[in-house]
């Protein structure tokens, strides 16, 4: 009926079904979720019957129609118990969901082609928190939906058949132009939020290209540009708005008019003027009952729509959740006698999501045992040459061998590399703990000595040796000595090829030349890759390669 | 007290959209009444109809039914066709207001000191800043929903008075309980909640960017599993704590229950010395009335967090653009360091990684304050100059490219507005651009993604170039404008840059690795340090919190 745009496509292939078997890990939550929201069907008839029974016994007298308000005041109580419970069981069921889809994209970041950077951190945060109210609002308000109205018509019917009739025939109508007229309201409002998100992502760009604009003074454009598009979007959408909200105004319309013909239905029931032959006769208590339930009948369906909206963001944040790539299992060592030679040979990288390669048939050969150093600017792929090996960059077209072993077939070398880079990552637990991630089975006067020859001796002694205590953020340790940390791993580790990124990179002359020993001490005997902007840094190497 | 500027602009946008508004806010009035009258008056009208029909077919037959349920029906197509058109309206004034309040947050962050405005335009404040954006929408699309409450209140109160004064009363105290007991509730156990979910997300982020950036090393050594756990136990504590805040949502929903418990079972009997039928009937308001409440008691819970967003917005929209007249430059002379430059000189700009070279020419273009006696133009204290005098003396092609999302024509015209086609494609050329830009799908209208992401690195720099090159100023800024290019295609570059200099009389500063360009220039100076790169505080903390 209506032509889907690739995102609407991709929507129903890519992130319902992902939705759904990120839905399997919550089970017990969200059933329980579902199971409360259910419970209020009787929380609700408790309170329709406290109701009636009390309107009816008040047309006597008030001490009779005692036990029936306090019905009626414990169903209320109750059903509010079961909201709150139901509000819980929804959250944990969000919680296990987001925990099962964080570590699965935290995995991803070290998968090739993952997103890198603040890209990598966006995706990861903002796409598994807005899958929140998709697990904690949406999927729970569904299932509801699915079976309370019904069993709420099955209590009617106890009361009534004939109401119950009625509900039924005004919410078969209800689905059934949910069903026809409904799927275009609801693509009409994805459209409309898509529009919305474009919108803001529009506002974002122009706000991070800020610099620029105000360089070339185009603020006023781009002010008139950013109020043009919001001002399209509103005339475009206005039309849109029309047919999203149909949907709500049908619920709305089937909702009030299943309660006026049921009131009117009884009203003329008990006045016995109905001008048709029904086969009941009603008394207060069934026609009040009947019309107190009427309202809740509609009432899981309000739920629902009401969080719509958390199941479109979800949505968008599964497409982009979905897509991060799987990583692969840790390769196993190669059997390396010596450090080997590496070639890259003709080697593409493109990754997903970008056009542009990154390289096309770009050849080198590192030496074995030699030094060669990548320099270029930041963003010009060094790095990525790099992360080939380490199985973080997507090997998109030819070759890359480490002796005889070739990238397209292991994945990653990552088993027989030492890296040193820009930050090394610190970990909470002493200096030891921190040198020991990168050899286990090191014993304390090897790691000692790594310190020593990274050049961390000032650490060592002003910091109370090896059991100095270290935090994630590595409060108390300069620039350079978290570089040196990395380098002393990499010592530690004893890898026939070592890979540097940028290990001088913002240091001080002095310290840099400080630096350039431990790493000249790091690399003997290995075939070593330093990707670097240092000109002084680059002169230690036996081959220089500018990108 | 004087308003914020976000009230003043949000109270300028409800003037502008009153039309809308008020029709919203009359459809939520008709929704409001109407939906406390239908069940209000259909208790009513079925407990008259039992007694009536009890009391004899003479009774029943005096018994007038077709105005209630007239009234009834009318009631029911009166509500959907109002709430219909509440949402409807509502979100249309959101949309036009929200298409007026967008512009005017970017030309205030745009005449925002430089600091400040780059401060928020890097990672995560700029991310902040659309949601708090989206959070305005949000309140604009509530607008009419306290008028909506207001009139199923009010209607609940005035149906029940003619059981009698008890039950009205009872109705008035419950919904002001409610209100009151919920905003307590919020404001003792949400607001904390909401502070100390934000504090456990900002350490998860920074767990996350500590991890990503530290992926090679993690692979290399096998050591993923520790730095994953660590962030899941990070993001359990988020999450626990986010369970912890439905909880306090979940309270107010039990008060809710509570409440309407109460409220039905003291108005029915407040009620019972009326006739049944008036019982009923403020028996079901007073579960409406608490019902229409229970919008406005919910959304307390997200009263902290608006006004987070409205402080920070309130904070930018401070500045206000001084619209002045550009001033012509002419050709002003540069004073760089103590070095004296004459218009058309062009001078290289040396210096390790991290000595400044970057800001200096942020400096020159006043996008980072600037030490006094930094720079002159034309004898003039460049850091005593408004940006608005430094600018038109610039074209600038920054390092990072930074090509906005829109076409290749859309890119260029940022830095030449009323530039031809030809003098598009002119500048393409020079930058050695143009045969790439020809074989694009639609040539100069072709969509680029957002930063560029349909060329090469070197190619964004190219057209980087190209937009320097259109603007018509007399000093050209280029930050490492080669790199990445292959021999070739760089010595193309300079030389018709050598000759575009040659016949426009543009000086030159150039920030440069490569000996190719540098040889354009017949002077060199290294830049002398200065001091660390300010103004980016917010976003270095949450993007790279792993240097110390």
């Amino acid at each position: 009926m209506t032509v889907r745009t690739p995102v609407e496509t991709e929507i129903l292939t890519l992130a319902r079904p992902w939705l759904r078997s990120l839905n399997r890990t919550t089970s017990a939550f969200s059933r329980a979720a579902s199971a409360w929201r259910l419970a209020d069907v009787v929380g609700a008839a408790g309170f329709a019957a406290g109701l009636a029974f009390g309107v009816d016994a008040l047309t006597r007298s008030l001490t009779e129609a005692l036990p029936f308000l306090a019905l009626a005041l414990v169903s209320a109580l109750a059903r509010g118990a079961l909201a709150a419970k139901a509000t819980r069981a929804g959250a944990q069921a969000a919680a296990r969901a987001k925990a099962h889809a964080r570590r699965q994209a935290a995995a991803s970041l070290l998968a090739p082609g993952a997103p890198r950077g603040g890209a990598a951190v966006t995706a990861v945060m903002e796409g598994v928190e807005a899958l929140d109210g998709h697990f904690s609002r949406f999927a729970p308000a569904r299932s509801a939906s699915a079976v309370a109205p019904l069993l709420l018509i099955g209590l009617t019917a106890l009361a009534s058949p004939v109401c119950a009739g009625v509900q039924l025939f005004t919410l078969l109508p209800f689905i059934a132009a949910m069903a026809l007229a409904g799927m275009a309201a609801a693509d009409a409002s994805r459209r409309q939020f898509l529009a919305l998100e474009r919108l803001s992502a529009l506002f974002l760009d122009r706000v991070r290209g800020l610099p620029v604009v105000l360089a070339f003074q185009a603020e006023t454009r781009v002010t008139t540009g950013l109020a043009q598009a919001a001002q399209d979007l509103s005339r475009r959408t206005q039309a849109v708005l029309r047919v999203a909200f149909f949907s709500s105004a049908a619920l709305e319309f089937f909702a009030a008019l299943s309660v006026a013909l049921v009131a009117v239905y009884c009203g003329f029931n008990l006045l016995r003027l109905l001008p048709f032959p029904v086969p009941e006769t009603l008394d207060l208590k069934r026609a009040f009952f009947a019309l107190a339930l009427a309202p809740e009948v509609y009432a899981p369906m309000r739920r629902l729509a009401a969080a719509y909206h958390d199941r479109q963001a979800a949505e968008s944040a599964a497409l982009t959740l979905a897509r991060l790539p799987v990583p692969a299992p840790a390769p196993a060592p190669l059997d390396l006698p010596t450090a080997p030679e590496i070639r890259f040979e003709a080697v593409g990288v493109t990754y997903p999501g970008g056009e542009a390669a990154v390289f096309e048939g770009f050849d080198l050969v590192a030496p074995a045992g030699r030094i060669t150093a990548l320099l270029g600017p930041s963003g010009c792929g060094k790095t990525t040459l790099l992360n080939l090996l380490t199985g973080l960059a997507p090997l998109t077209a030819g070759e890359v061998r480490v002796g005889e072993a070739r990238l397209s077939e292991a994945g990653a070398f990552a088993a027989d590399l030492a890296w040193a880079g820009q930050s090394p990552l610190l970990l909470a637990g002493t200096l030891a703990d921190n040198l020991a991630m990168a050899r286990p089975d090191a014993s304390r006067e090897d790691l000692e000595a790594a310190a020593r020859a990274a050049g961390l001796s000032d650490l060592l002694d002003r910091r109370g040796g090896l059991d100095a205590p270290l935090d994630e953020r590595g409060g108390g340790l300069s620039g350079g000595e978290r570089r040196r940390l990395g380098i002393a791993r990499a010592l530690l580790k004893p890898a026939p090829i070592l890979l540097l990124d940028e290990p001088t990179a913002d240091l001080d002359a002095d310290a840099e030349a400080q630096m350039i020993e431990a790493i000249r001490r790091a690399a003997a005997g290995r075939t070593t890759l330093i990707a670097t902007h240092s000109e002084a840094l680059a002169a230690v190497a036996d081959q220089v390669v500018r990108l | 007290m004087t308003k914020s500027p976000l009230s003043r602009l949000i109270a300028e946008q409800r003037r502008r959209q009153a039309g809308p508004l008020i029709l919203a806010a009359a459809a939520a009035v008709v929704v409001g009444a109407g939906s406390t009258a239908l069940l209000g008056l259909s208790g009513w009208f079925i407990t008259g109809a039992a007694l009536a029909g009890a009391a004899g077919l003479a009774t029943a037959q005096a018994f007038n039914v077709l105005l209630p349920s007239a009234t009834i029906r009318l009631l029911a197509i009166l509500r959907t066709v109002a709430r219909y058109g509440e949402r409807l309206q509502s979100h249309a004034a959101a949309l036009d207001a929200l298409a007026a309040i967008r512009p005017r947050l970017f030309a205030a962050l745009a005449a925002a000191p430089p600091r400040e405005a780059l401060a928020v335009s890097r990672g995560e404040a700029a991310a902040r800043l659309v949601q708090d954006v989206d959070a305005v929408e949000t309140r604009f699309v509530r607008l009419s929903a306290p008028w909506g409450a207001a009139a199923g209140i009010g209607m609940a109160v005035a149906l029940s008075a003619l059981a009698g004064i008890g039950p009205a009363l009872a109705i008035l105290t419950a919904v002001a309980l409610h209100l009151i007991l919920a905003r307590l509730l919020t404001r003792r156990l949400s607001a904390p909640a909401g502070a100390a979910i934000q504090v456990a997300a900002g350490e998860l982020k920074e767990a996350l960017a500590a991890f990503a950036a530290a992926a090679p090393e993690l692979k290399v050594y096998g050591a993923q599993g520790p730095a994953l756990d660590r962030i899941a136990a990070l993001g359990d504590r988020l999450d626990a704590l986010k369970v912890r805040a439905a909880r306090a949502q979940g309270l107010v929903g039990l008060l809710e229950g509570a409440l309407t418990g109460v409220a039905i079972a003291a108005v029915l009997a407040l009620a019972s010395p009326a006739s049944a039928p008036l019982a009923a009937l403020a028996a079901l308001a007073a579960v409406m009335a608490i019902e229409a409440a229970a919008p406005i008691a919910r959304a307390f819970e997200q009263d902290g967090a608006a006004e987070a967003a409205g402080e920070r917005l309130d904070a930018l929209l401070r500045y206000t653009s001084v619209k002045e007249a550009p001033s012509s430059v002419g050709r002003p002379a540069l004073r760089l360091q103590g070095l004296d430059l004459a218009p058309g000189a062009r001078l290289a700009l040396t210096g390790p990684t991290g000595s400044g070279k970057t800001t200096r020419l942020e400096q020159l273009l006043g996008l980072r304050p600037a030490p006094a006696g930094a720079f002159a133009l034309d004898g003039q204290d460049g850091a005593a100059l408004p940006p608005t005098a430094l600018r038109p003396a610039f074209a600038y092609a920054p390092q990072d490219a930074a090509l906005l999302a829109g076409t290749v024509r859309e890119n260029l015209k940022l830095a030449a507005p009323a530039a031809t086609d030809e003098a598009l494609w002119g500048a393409l050329e020079d930058a050695a651009l143009a045969e790439r830009v020809r074989a694009l799908p639609q040539g100069l209208d072709t969509w680029l993604g957002e930063a560029g992401e349909r060329l090469s690195g070197g190619e964004r720099r190219r057209l980087s170039l190209a937009r320097a090159l259109l603007r018509d100023a007399p000093w050209l800024l280029l930050d490492e404008p080669t790199e990445g290019l292959d021999p070739t295609t760089e010595a193309l570059v300079v030389a018709r840059l050598d000759a575009r200099l040659r016949l426009s009389g543009q000086g030159l500063l150039l920030v440069s690795h490569r000996p190719a360009p540098l040889r354009l220039c017949e002077r060199a100076m290294a830049v002398e340090t200065v001091s660390p790169p300010a103004g980016s505080a917010i976003s270095r903390r949450m993007i790279e919190p792993a240097k110390s």
